[in-house]
């Protein structure tokens, strides 16, 4: 096809116009470049020369963390770091590594290891950036660095926020930490504003909400001398000042905190969670062993970090969230649950009386109480925790509808709860066996075990809060969350869950709460009640693989209207009626008595059971 | 006695040189760059091989008649749309965005090649005589095939090479001559939005929109996008803008405006025009720079390399690198001028591409363009930018030796 003349002059109109933005484009660059070179070169060579302007940057407080009630949990105070900013004129064609007698002067200064200021003047020449020789400094030696600036080039005292814990290990787990960035996230997260030197949340709260809490870095520009000293500001770069990070309220109450703290002061290992059941907020938490978050504020030695990391008992693990456990007889909740919703049983029904074991396809299962329990209606049953009465129990259940109820009740999978690394825990199906055991190779019996929250279930305390805080509520689903309110976001809120009410009948729900209630007036648990309030809650023993039982025991108060649940998991202490349920007696007594009314001792007489030596699970 | 003649084929050997002089200048100033001591040193190496890798690309590139490429346009677009998901998924980052492939000791960058891709695919469509591109079933596919590959790179993130989408396809649109009212119309979100941000309301642009729609009396159909396209946006606006909290608008703010980070993108920005500033009408000296010398410019060798020019050869310098690069569009052009169908689309679109890429480097080392991370064509360090370069400057030489076809 010929092209008429008409197209030929359109395209060379259309040629016409791409010219054009070419040649005012270069155009445009070309004034550019003469205004610099020509029209500003003299100032601009000047500042090349004496050179030299530097950003100093001025950072921004994190966020406040506020318990409930306004009281302080985390905030930062001004403290002074003694910094080595590296300045042009000194790495030019230079080697990156200090001079020795430099360093060995620096370090007896301001107390830090040789090594370590080599390193990072080191790093600190290489990239460009200011490192951090030594943070939150004493008077003594910032004052001495600020007299002796001059002969050191390079140093010099920077003031900073620092992270304070006002209450130091107190909810530890909860708050998390916040630590310095480390040079590989440097490199991947300064598209986002991090630079060298800036703290990261690390775990719990600090972490969750690192975006929320942490502000922005103001900055100004400043002329420095030959010896880096600062001549003067540089007027072409604005000064913006920094912004502080957002604060937070927290779902905890110091008061439930400090309660929970005590009663858990003289646990190795374990955790303990109080939940508000009404809307899911965390009122406590506490997870043993603990660690103080302001040490990693001052900045952590490397084998401090390791022993605090790596150690067998792993302080830094949040075990309420993150630690998963056999829940023991506190499942026999969902059990009933789970066989009164299906109608293979009422209240009132009997079963094959309690001999102290009971025989299943040729092997005999024992009941924790030896002598036997006799004849049991289900609510005595779950009072007395008769591990005979739940075996049947499970074995006219089946997997299936177990499993239905244990999962509309939220286990097995995290409760969504705003802290990072929170564990499922595992409730098994059939086809969770089929694939671990292989198709057909495993058998009915195993129900009796998983009856009584043995066998493959697993737990975190924090769903153990949340079971007991349920069934408080009537299948009322919780979300656990720790944060109230976001300052300056109003429209914070943490998401209700996706999960709809468990569906239950109101005689279902009188029978459980009879039976909870009963479980601390006169079942497994009578070393959980507290003089004139309600409680109801159910103890469990987990046995596992790993030494002694785990002592479990859950609760909720006052009965009549339900304020608080709480969940105790003590590992490897023995069983849960004497070791765990004291502990929540001493926690509601300080919480719901006066001070007059409380017992010297905060502990009940013991019951035969118990101190029979008896399981008393 | 016989006259030997050298014969060689038609190719452009005007822009050739232009092209092969900027390499040089580039390899000079890399070989400063990265000459003194740190991380980079010694990198010039390399780069000479690259140099050497772009002319054979560009060799190969320009031998094969371009009918071949026309026929691959939409496979390669196919590939090139895999490799950008596939670096969304497992790309290595640097600088907080997933820009490349690893491929052992090679590093890839896919949008390289999908920009050529979209180039092709979007040639191939024009080429067609029956071609109305004010029918929507002409230009809807078209801004498709540029809104894929526009989003995925800007997922990386990467927006200063995903802008070059539809730059090019709004220069392929105008080449293939779709009237200049409808190409308002199609800018229309971007007014839009700006209008919004500077008056504060929609009627500004409402009443921009009423008189643009009664001047160009387009199709029903564009009439509708038109419509849809900006209640949508003028709709979604202020909710996303409100629904956000003010870290993340701080976050977006910073995104858009890096300058706004003075410590980061900012302080280089400085750091480059005392660079150039200084170097005055001629220049330090070749290897004599201080400013380049300072640890404090990051990507001296790669996106600020045309500081390292200034600061080095001066004013002299700067504007030689303009006037070589002016020198190659304009030969770009003219190859599309004088050749037909989808070679001359396909010179317009990598011409565009090309005065894209060096537009933007330029403003930003001066100072007069946000901080992007884009590199400048033929001179920067960095392999795929080179020998996908070389690719375009081969494509352009294909149109040079076949255009009579």
């Amino acid at each position: 096809m010929q092209p008429s003349n008409r197209d030929q002059r359109d395209k060379a109109q259309r040629f016409g116009v791409f010219a054009g933005a070419v040649v005012a484009g270069f155009g445009l660059v070309a004034i550019g470049l003469v205004r610099l070179q020509v029209a500003d070169h003299e100032r601009y060579l000047q500042l090349s020369k004496e050179n030299h302007v530097r950003p100093e940057i001025l950072r921004a407080p994190r966020g406040t963390i506020f318990d409930r009630n306004g009281q302080v949990l985390a905030d930062s105070a001004p403290s002074f770091s003694i910094v080595f900013r590296p300045f042009p004129a000194e790495s030019v064609g230079r080697d990156p590594s200090p001079d020795p007698e430099w360093v060995a002067r620096v370090s007896r200064l301001i107390e830090q290891d040789p090594a370590e200021v080599r390193r990072l003047v080191q790093s600190a020449n290489t990239s460009g950036q200011t490192a951090v020789l030594k943070r939150n400094v004493p008077f003594p030696i910032w004052s001495a660095v600020e007299e002796s600036k001059d002969e050191l080039p390079g140093v010099d005292v920077q003031r900073e926020p620092l992270r304070h814990y006002a209450y130091g290990n107190l909810a530890a787990h909860l708050l998390g930490y916040a630590g310095e960035i480390n040079e590989i996230e440097v490199d991947s997260l300064s598209s986002q504003g991090y630079r060298a030197g800036d703290l990261i949340g690390r775990t719990g709260v600090e972490r969750k909400f690192e975006d929320i809490l942490r502000g922005q870095d103001g900055a100004e520009y400043v002329v420095v001398n030959a010896a880096g000293k600062r001549v003067a500001t540089f007027k072409e770069g604005e000064r913006r000042e920094p912004v502080s990070g957002h604060d937070l309220v927290m779902t905890l109450d110091l008061k439930v905190q400090k309660a929970l703290e005590q009663a858990m002061a003289g646990v190795e290992r374990g955790a303990a969670v109080a939940m508000d059941p009404r809307d899911g907020g965390i009122l406590g938490l506490v997870s043993r062993p603990v660690y103080d978050p302001n040490e990693f504020s001052m900045g952590l030695s490397w084998d401090r970090w390791r022993e605090l990391s790596n150690g067998g008992t792993n302080p830094l693990l949040n075990r309420a969230i993150q630690g998963v456990y056999p829940p023991g007889s506190t499942f026999k909740v969902v059990t009933m649950l789970a066989a009164l919703r299906a109608g293979i049983a009422s209240p009132s029904t009997r079963l094959q009386p309690c001999s102290g074991r009971y025989n299943f396809g040729g092997r005999w299962f024992g009941c924790w109480k030896h002598a036997g329990h006799g004849s049991l209606n289900f609510v005595e049953a779950l009072e007395h925790s008769c591990d005979v009465y739940f075996y049947q129990i499970g074995l006219r259940l089946e997997l299936p509808r177990l499993e239905e109820t244990a999962r509309a009740l939220g286990l097995g999978d995290r409760t969504g709860i705003d802290l990072p690394q929170e564990k499922k825990g595992l409730i098994p199906s059939p086809a969770w066996y089929d694939k671990h055991w292989g198709a057909g190779r495993w058998r009915k019996g195993l129900l009796l075990n998983l009856a009584i929250g043995q066998g493959e279930i697993l737990i975190t305390p924090l769903q153990l809060a949340m079971l007991l805080s349920e069934a408080a509520m009537e299948g009322q689903p919780v979300r656990p969350h720790v944060i109230k309110q976001v300052r300056g976001v109003p429209e914070y809120h943490w998401q209700r869950p996706g999960r709809a009410r468990l569906a239950a009948s109101p005689t279902t729900w009188s029978a459980l709460h009879e039976a909870l209630e009963g479980v601390v007036t006169g079942g497994t648990a009578t070393l959980a009640r507290v003089p004139g309030l309600r409680i109801a809650g159910k103890t469990g023993t987990a046995q596992n693989p790993h030494g002694k039982d785990h002592a479990l025991f859950a609760c909720y108060a006052p009965a009549e209207n339900p304020q608080i649940a709480l969940a105790f998991v003590i590992e490897n202490s023995g069983h849960g009626g004497s070791i765990a349920a004291p502990m929540a007696a001493q926690v509601l007594s300080t919480l719901f008595l006066p001070d007059s009314l409380r017992p010297a001792a905060a502990r009940p007489p013991a019951v035969a059971d118990t101190a029979a030596g008896a399981r008393g699970d | 006695m016989t006259r030997f003649r050298l014969r060689l084929p038609p190719f452009d050997v005007p822009l050739a040189i232009a092209a092969l002089g900027l390499v040089v200048i580039g390899l000079f100033t890399v070989f400063s760059a990265t000459s003194i001591p740190g991380a980079h040193q010694g990198l010039w190496v390399r780069q000479l091989w690259w140099a050497a890798a772009a002319v054979g690309a560009a060799w190969l590139v320009a031998a094969v008649p371009y009918r071949v490429y026309d026929s691959l346009a939409y496979p390669t677009y196919g590939i090139s749309l895999a490799l950008l998901v596939l670096v969304l998924v497992m790309g290595s980052s640097a600088y907080g965005a997933k820009r490349w492939l690893d491929l052992g000791p090679l590093k890839f960058q896919p949008s390289e090649l999908a920009k050529i891709a979209t180039v092709l695919v979007l040639a191939r469509r024009f080429d067609d005589p029956k071609l109305k591109l004010d029918k929507f079933r002409h230009w809807f596919p078209a801004l498709v095939i540029v809104l894929v590959p526009f989003a995925l790179v800007l997922k990386e993130p990467d927006l200063g090479t995903s802008l070059s989408f539809p730059i090019i396809l709004l220069a392929m649109f105008f080449w293939a001559g779709m009237p200049v009212g409808h190409l308002l119309l199609g800018l229309t979100p971007v007014f839009n939005v700006v209008l919004f941000f500077a008056t504060g309301s929609l009627w500004w642009f409402a009443g921009l929109l009423a008189v643009l729609l009664g001047a160009v009396r387009p199709r029903l159909a564009m009439v509708v996008a038109a419509l849809v396209l900006n209640g949508a946006v003028a709709y979604a606006m202020p909710h996303v803008w409100n629904g956000l909290a003010d870290y993340q608008k701080r976050r977006i703010q910073t995104f858009l405006d890096p300058g706004n980070d003075p410590y980061g993108a900012g302080y280089q920005i400085i750091q480059s025009r005392i660079a150039i500033g200084s170097g005055g009408a001629v220049g330090k000296g070749f290897l004599k720079g201080t400013q380049k010398a300072l640890a404090f410019l990051p990507m001296r060798h790669t996106d600020f390399i045309y500081s390292v020019v200034g600061e080095e050869f001066g004013l002299l310098g700067t504007l030689t690198v303009v006037l070589l690069y002016a020198w190659l569009l304009m030969r770009g052009l003219r190859l599309a001028l004088l050749s037909r169908g989808f070679a001359s689309l396909m010179a317009i679109g990598l011409v565009t591409a090309l005065f894209y890429h060096i537009m933007v480097n330029m403003l930003m080392t001066i100072g007069w363009a946000p901080v992007t991370g884009l590199p400048l064509p033929l001179i920067s360090y960095g392999g795929t930018a080179l020998i996908v370069n070389g690719i375009e400057i081969g494509l352009l030489q294909n149109v040079a030796l076949r255009r009579k076809d």
